[in-house]
This record gives structure tokens, sequence and C-alpha cells, in this order.
């Protein structure tokens, strides 16, 4: 038979698009490669089926012709909503940090003593002197290098575990009570263990760090997999898969939402791990400078380790969530907002 | 009334091979050949002392359609599942061309009523996958999923993910997955249940087209008996107690008609 008869019949495949228009997103976003996520094609027709809100010609999502004029004029109001709530999103941070430069600068005691505390200026010249040192790029690398050590073996530990635990009866037998009764131990709490098993502060900091991001991701995995649907499995073991294939084909890209999940929450307690581990028993990196800094009366400079920590921790959280968003784009998402 | 083979025959005689009552005897002695057949004996289905299904005896020629039909949770389901080898019956014993069913095989493909695709796969690689599975080098795997994309009309949606596809056309992947690796049976289980009247009538139309050019056995769960007797060779009619009719699908509308009330009678 010729051509997709389904098409004129069947429901469309999500609200606002239909079969036609899917189709010409799809290839169109397919036959341009190096369109990236966020670069707008001004052309090409899959603006139309994306956009949403810009695209007044698309009629908006799934609505019938008479209704669309209505529907842009509530959208108009929504629009000045829209503006206001980001200018007041805007300022946020500003009025935060005025409010401390106010209380800093004029040395404040309100029970709690901004007197000690360094002003927006001291910080910012701090942090002018540090970025022109190759310590800080020094301690900066060290810390990632540990913290993406100890994670990356995490991840992968974790993952096997936690399908190991969910897949097999008898592994789970065996390792489930033991991941039970190590699970609550804070992973900070075992730097003493840490530094008697291993030779050097380094293997103690990442295998702290390895432990603290190893439980949730474990947990995710096994959950996710827990969670899958047992169709998919049926389906692959009826065409002829067997368990090996169903590992591969089903369960290990099946499980990825749920494992994306644990991996954002485990680079979380990681960093806290890392930092603390640091300032504890390192000889380098962004936590033992921060201490370091207030051992020496440096209070510009903790505060220029603290903005330094924050920072790394905002780029791995975001790029473990630009990952996951790749490696889940057959989720169902929500109108507007594609891959 | 006519025996099994000749209603299959009237199937598969259309797509060239004439299935006799002889040679039916050896298949189902399992020599083997291109339709499965399969034997339910005293088969008990189901899970513990609530066993769905109990005693069931049945009989599937090789490359006849049967379609069971039976009200809800009177076990279609689970009959079909046995056949598969995903629910192995609890007494008794299923064979597939002779020999004891122990485990799902390719030789056994099924339908899902829905969702049974990867959803992280495009249609071409879902279509694939029985392929990949066996191992078949990649530009062959390729060349006979965009045949059977072709045969089921989704030319032009080999590189869509099947979120981005109607129901009905979903159900079209699945089929073409089923069947690209030309498995001796296809069990399908409610495979047009979830689709609007319009679209079940085009996937009814389509699948009898298809079923032409292939001589696998077809075991197809439905609870309509309309669709039973539209694709139907012969029905097996699923009561509480099990299987409670065998009949041959006649041809002609009053013969069809006097069917319809024999097996509404029986559900």
């Amino acid at each position: 038979m010729a051509g997709p008869r389904t098409a004129p019949h069947s429901p469309s495949p999500g609200p606002g698009t239909d079969p036609a228009t899917v189709s010409d997103a799809v290839s169109d976003a397919e036959n341009a490669p190096a369109t990236g996520p966020g670069t707008a094609d001004a052309d090409s027709k899959n603006a139309i089926g994306s956009t949403g809100p810009t695209a007044p010609v698309s009629g908006g999502p799934g609505a019938p012709d008479g209704t669309a004029g209505g529907l842009t004029a509530s959208r108009g109001a929504a629009g000045g909503q829209a503006v206001l709530r980001w200018g007041i999103r805007a300022a946020s941070l500003p009025a935060a940090a005025g409010l401390w430069q106010v209380l800093t600068a004029a040395d404040a005691r309100l029970w709690l003593r901004f007197d000690r505390l360094p002003t927006l200026g001291e910080i910012a010249e701090r942090f002018g002197a540090q970025l022109t040192t190759s310590l800080y790029y020094l301690d900066l690398l060290q810390s990632l290098i540990r913290i993406l050590t100890g994670f990356g073996l995490a991840a992968v530990a974790g993952i096997a575990t936690g399908i190991l635990v969910a897949r097999s009866r008898r592994a789970g037998d065996v390792l489930l009570p033991l991941l039970e009764a190590v699970r609550p131990i804070p992973a900070i709490a075992l730097v003493p263990i840490a530094i008697l098993l291993f030779p050097t502060d380094e293997q103690g900091i990442v295998f702290i760090t390895f432990t603290a991001a190893f439980f949730p991701v474990t947990v995710s995995t096994r959950h996710a997999v827990r969670a899958l649907p047992t169709i998919w499995e049926e389906a692959v073991r009826t065409l002829g898969g067997t368990r090996r294939h169903v590992l591969w084909n089903v369960v290990l890209p099946g499980i990825l939402p749920g494992v994306f999940g644990g991996l954002s929450v485990g680079m979380g307690v990681a960093w806290i791990c890392v930092i603390s581990a640091e300032m504890i028993s390192g000889e380098f990196g962004v936590g033992y400078r921060t201490w370091h800094a207030y051992t020496v009366v440096d209070y510009p400079g903790v505060i220029v380790g603290m903005i330094t920590i924050g920072v790394l921790g905002w780029l791995t959280s975001a790029a473990i969530e630009l990952i996951g968003r790749r490696a889940t784009g057959w989720l169902p998402r929500a109108e507007g907002s594609r891959r | 009334m006519t025996s099994v083979a000749e209603s299959a025959a009237g199937r598969t005689g259309a797509g060239g091979t004439v299935v006799d009552g002889a040679r039916r005897e050896d298949i189902v002695g399992g020599a083997g050949g291109a339709g499965l057949a399969f034997r339910l004996e005293r088969a008990g289905l189901g899970y513990g002392r609530d066993a769905v299904l109990r005693e069931v005896e049945l009989e599937v020629a090789p490359g006849e359609v049967l379609v069971v039909v039976g009200a809800s949770g009177s076990g279609k389901s689970t009959l079909l599942r046995a056949l598969a080898g995903l629910l192995p019956p609890s007494e008794g014993r299923i064979l597939a061309g002779g020999r004891e069913v122990t485990g799902p095989s390719a030789d056994r493909a099924m339908v899902f009523q829905d969702d049974g695709l990867l959803p992280w796969r495009s249609v071409r690689r879902n279509v694939e996958l029985p392929l990949r599975i066996r191992g078949v080098a990649r530009s062959e795997r390729g060349r006979a999923a965009q045949e059977w994309i072709e045969k089921v009309g989704l030319a032009g949606f080999a590189r869509h993910l099947p979120r981005e596809l109607s129901g009905g056309m979903r159900q079209r992947v699945q089929l073409a997955r089923a069947l690209v690796g030309a498995p001796r049976a296809v069990l399908m289980d409610e495979p047009f249940g979830a689709l609007d009247a319009q679209t079940r009538a085009e996937m009814q139309r389509l699948l009898l087209e298809v079923l032409r050019e292939t001589s696998a056995t077809v075991v197809f769960v439905t609870h309509d008996v309309e669709e039973a007797l539209l694709l139907a060779d012969r029905v097996a009619v699923l009561g509480r107690t099990g299987v409670r009719a065998v009949l041959d699908v006649p041809v002609g509308d009053e013969a069809r008609t006097n069917l319809r009330e024999r097996i509404l009678e029986e559900l």
C-alpha cells in the first residue's frame, strides 16, 4: 500500500502538531546537523511546530482557528506579567548584594557581626588578584580532578550495582543488606577511615567523594530498573532477545531518566564531601584554600573560595542536566520545549 | 463443517502456499515448515491456585488465522502469553511445531496492544531490532526494515520516534517489527483495541493484505466479534471455564450471521 493512510484519520501525535508538521520539523532538524540547541534557524519550517508563542501562524497548541485571536490577547497580558517577573528575578540578586554592601561597609553589629566580613569592593579586589595567580587555577584543577574521578567511578559502580541488585535476586540478597547498612553513614564521617586506609590523602579524598555519590546513583538506578514497564522486556524477548539483549536494549536506555536524577543528587553531595575532605586533609584544592584563607585571617579570600565552589558546583550540575536532556530526548516533553 | 486445513488454505492459497490436509499432519508432527502449529494439552494457565484457565485443549493449524474471542477477564491474553512462552503453564503442556514451549523465541513474534515499541528508538531502529538481535549485517537489516516500513505505509516516517506517531501508526510499526524477521507465528494481543473505529478498519485491511504475503500462523486475540469474523479462518471462543468452542468461519453472509449469533451465545 502506498502512503501513510492513517494520517488523515488518526489522532495527531501531540497537541497542535499534525503528522505532516511533525514530519517536516523532524526531517528539517535532521537535515541541518549544524543547528545546535538554541540556535534558531530563521527560514526553516521547523520553527512552526516548536516555537509556539512567537509563531502565531501555527494557530497555537491545538487551538481551533476560531479561538486563536482570544488566545493571542490573553498571551499579551501574560507577556506583561512575564516581563514583571523577569524584572523581579533580575533585581533580586543585586538587591541582596547591596544589602551585604550596606551592612559590611557600615560595620553593622546587629547581634550578627557584619563588621568582620569584607565589603564587595574587598572581595572583588581579592578575586581579581587571585585570578592572576597560578595557584588559584591549580587549586581549581585539583578539586575538579578529585570530583570527576570520584564521581565518575561512583557513576559507573552505582549504575552497575543498582542494575545488579534489581535484576538478580541472588546479588540483591548478598548486596542489599550491606548497602543498607553503610548507606546511612554520611560519607564525610568516613574521613578517619579514609586516612587510615589509603596511602595518600589524595586517594582518601577521592574515596570519600566516591562514597558520597555512589549511594544516590545506586538507589535511583535500582528504583529505575524496578519501575521499567515489563512490556519492553517482553517485546525484546519475543523477538528472540536474550537477557543480554534486554540489558543493552531495554534496561540501560530505559533507566536513563531515573539514573540522571541520581547523578544530579550525587554530584551535589560529591561537592559537599570533596570540599569538606579538602578542608580536613588536603594540601591543595578549593576547599583547602578556603579554609586556609580563614586560618590566616584572609576573609575576602574565604568569600572568593565560596564563590568559586558555587560556580564549580553550578557548572557541573548544569553539565549533567544538559547531558541528561540529550540522552533522554525520547521522553515526552511539554509543548514548545523540544530537545 | 469444513476442516481446519481447508479454511487455512483459503487464505494461504492466495499467497501461493496451499496447505493440504496430509501435509498439515506432517507439520503438526514436528517436521517444521513455514507456519508453526500449536497444541495445548490439558494446559493450566495463570498463577497458583487461582489459575485463569484450566485444562485447555486447543490446536492451531500451521498457516491459519485463529482469532480468540472472549470477554475481558476470560484469559485471552494469558493464553497468548503462554503461546509466546512468556508464561509457563502451571500444568499440562504447550507444543509449538511439535516441541514443548519453554520460553520466548524469535519464531513466535508478538504484537502488543500498545506501547510495545521501544520509545527511545526511531521507527527504523525499532523495526530493525529483531534482525539486530539475530546479528544480521547493518546494510541488510536497513534494507529489510525499509521494505517493511513501506509495506505498512510508513514511508517517510522511518526516523520518527514512537511518541511522534499516532496510535494507529505505532501499531503499523509493531506489525512491521513482528514480521520483518519472518517468524513462523505471529501472536497479536488486541493490537487494534485502543484505536478508533476508522483506524481500526484500516488496520484490519492492512493486516489482511500483509498476511497474504506470509505463511505464518496467526493467533489474534480480540473482544470484538466482528473483527474475529473479518480476520479469522477459525474462531476460538473463550469463556470462564476455558475454550468453549472452536468454530470455522464460513463464506457467505447468512452463514456468518449464524456464526455471529453462535459466538455471542457461547460468550
